[in-house]
């Protein structure tokens, strides 16, 4: 009697401990970012760099190396990094996100914020980074 | 020999500075480096003249499966014996100057480097090419026992009597030139001159190569690279009456896939050396006789 009762405990406590971890690797709904607060200065930022075909292409190559595995190769939020976000990734399609200045997208692109990291060391020539924002402009 | 070596030095020396010169008395406009001529440091088993940018640390994980001339019944290296695997670190304390280390399976050795870009090609041509210094000195980390069996020094051409650490010692130099020639193709020249401090009768102690390698850019993100090593059979620095023990060409090539912090290169490799003297002075592997190994190399960058 005694053991069934140890027993009959041991297989609660696994069932309650699975419970536990199994709460903590359980799909996650991605939730919306909070609205960007861009300082003013970036904003007003002018895009230094005609959108040239050269220069767009070096912000596709810019960007498929460094944001293209969150963002997706179509900037629709989709790329392989995506669903491990807590953050739900936005399309650059997005009317919305297209209609920000290029300052804001800059900032957004390469200051960041929690999941979106920042980007100036990793892509450290402005006119890269102007590529970059040029590039994303065509994937509307 | 040694004097065409000088020779070449002084004058790669001298046209550093005619650029130099060029610089400071003419045009004021900024000629800024060309964007990655490479995606990383790393080229299968060569160096390329890309530094990361300052205050990166770099981690790289070097790794070849045997030969895969037995097929399947070793799953074409994959369970063989004869892998080698190097786990380095690399940091760039200053602009265009690395500083790294690494732990070599093959050999137990351990190994310090340097890489200098003495110049990067630049995008106005006013640098052409880019041009860079690798230097390697490597520690055989085996018991002393491996030194015991007719290893020779340079001085005296005697047996060691005594075992001292500098019989485990090695050196690799080399000057690497290269050039970015559009968005999709990069080639690099370079020679090369190799030094053990203690090496067996039958061998030479110092080797100097040539080396050829480079990149095919097929996407963004991936390019078909390539390399080739040749040490020269150069009569008057060899110690040997024949050729017989001469190490091999070794050829390799493979595909990269690169982020703005990884590279990854998988890739086919006639040498199963990691390190470049080791390569230089031991490979008897020949690729077009179905004599090479699969291998792969990641980097990971961090800036600081």
């Amino acid at each position: 009697m005694k053991r069934k009762l140890i027993n009959l405990l041991s297989f609660v406590g696994v069932v309650a401990i699975a419970i536990v971890l199994f709460s903590f690797v359980a799909p996650q709904d991605q939730k919306a970012g909070a609205a960007w607060k861009i300082p003013a200065e970036y904003k007003s930022m002018k895009n230094p760099q005609k959108a040239t075909p050269d220069l767009i292409n070096v912000g596709k190559m810019a960007y498929a190396k460094s944001c293209k595995s969150c963002h997706g190769g179509a900037g629709l939020g989709d790329g392989p990094k995506a669903s491990s976000m807590k953050t739900k990734i936005n399309s650059f399609k997005d009317a919305k996100f297209q209609a920000q200045a290029d300052g804001e997208i800059y900032y957004q692109s390469f200051i960041g914020r929690d999941e979106m990291p920042n980007f100036e060391k990793k892509v450290p020539d402005t006119e890269d980074r102007w590529a970059i924002v040029n590039y994303i402009r065509t994937l509307k | 020999m040694k004097k065409n070596i000088l020779f070449i030095s002084l004058l790669l020396l001298i046209s550093t500075f005619a650029f130099a010169q060029e610089d400071s008395t003419g045009v004021k406009v900024k000629d800024k480096p060309v964007r990655s001529p490479f995606e990383s440091g790393y080229l299968i088993d060569a160096q390329t003249t890309v530094i990361p940018n300052a205050h990166t640390l770099e981690f790289v994980i070097q790794h070849k499966f045997g030969t895969v001339e037995n097929g399947h019944s070793d799953l074409w290296g994959i369970y063989a014996a004869g892998s080698n695997i190097r786990l380095g670190l690399n940091y760039v304390p200053v602009k265009n100057f690395q500083l790294g280390m690494g732990m070599t399976k093959k050999n137990m050795a351990i190994d310090a480097n340097a890489k200098w870009t003495i110049f990067e090609q630049t995008r106005k041509n006013t640098h052409p090419i880019a041009v860079a210094l690798f230097g390697n000195v490597a520690f055989d980390g085996r018991n002393e026992s491996a030194f015991e069996s007719g290893m020779v020094r340079k001085v005296s051409y005697k047996m060691p009597v005594t075992f001292r650490f500098s019989d485990r010692v090695s050196y690799f130099s080399e000057l690497i030139i290269g050039r970015k020639f559009n968005d999709w193709l990069s080639l690099q020249a370079g020679v090369s001159f190799t030094h053990y401090n203690a090496i067996g009768l039958a061998y030479d102690h110092d080797k100097v190569g040539v080396h050829f390698n480079g990149r095919l850019k097929v996407s963004p993100q991936g390019s078909i690279i390539f390399n080739y090593d040749n040490p020269l059979k150069i009569k008057k620095i060899s110690e040997q009456l024949t050729w017989t023990n001469h190490p091999k060409p070794n050829f390799s090539f493979g595909y990269e896939i690169s982020t703005s912090t990884h590279a990854f290169q998988i890739y086919a490799s006639a040498t199963n050396s990691i390190l470049a003297q080791d390569n230089m002075m031991w490979n008897q592997n020949e690729f077009f006789s179905g004599q090479y190994a699969i291998g792969f190399n990641i980097t990971r960058l961090w800036g600081f």
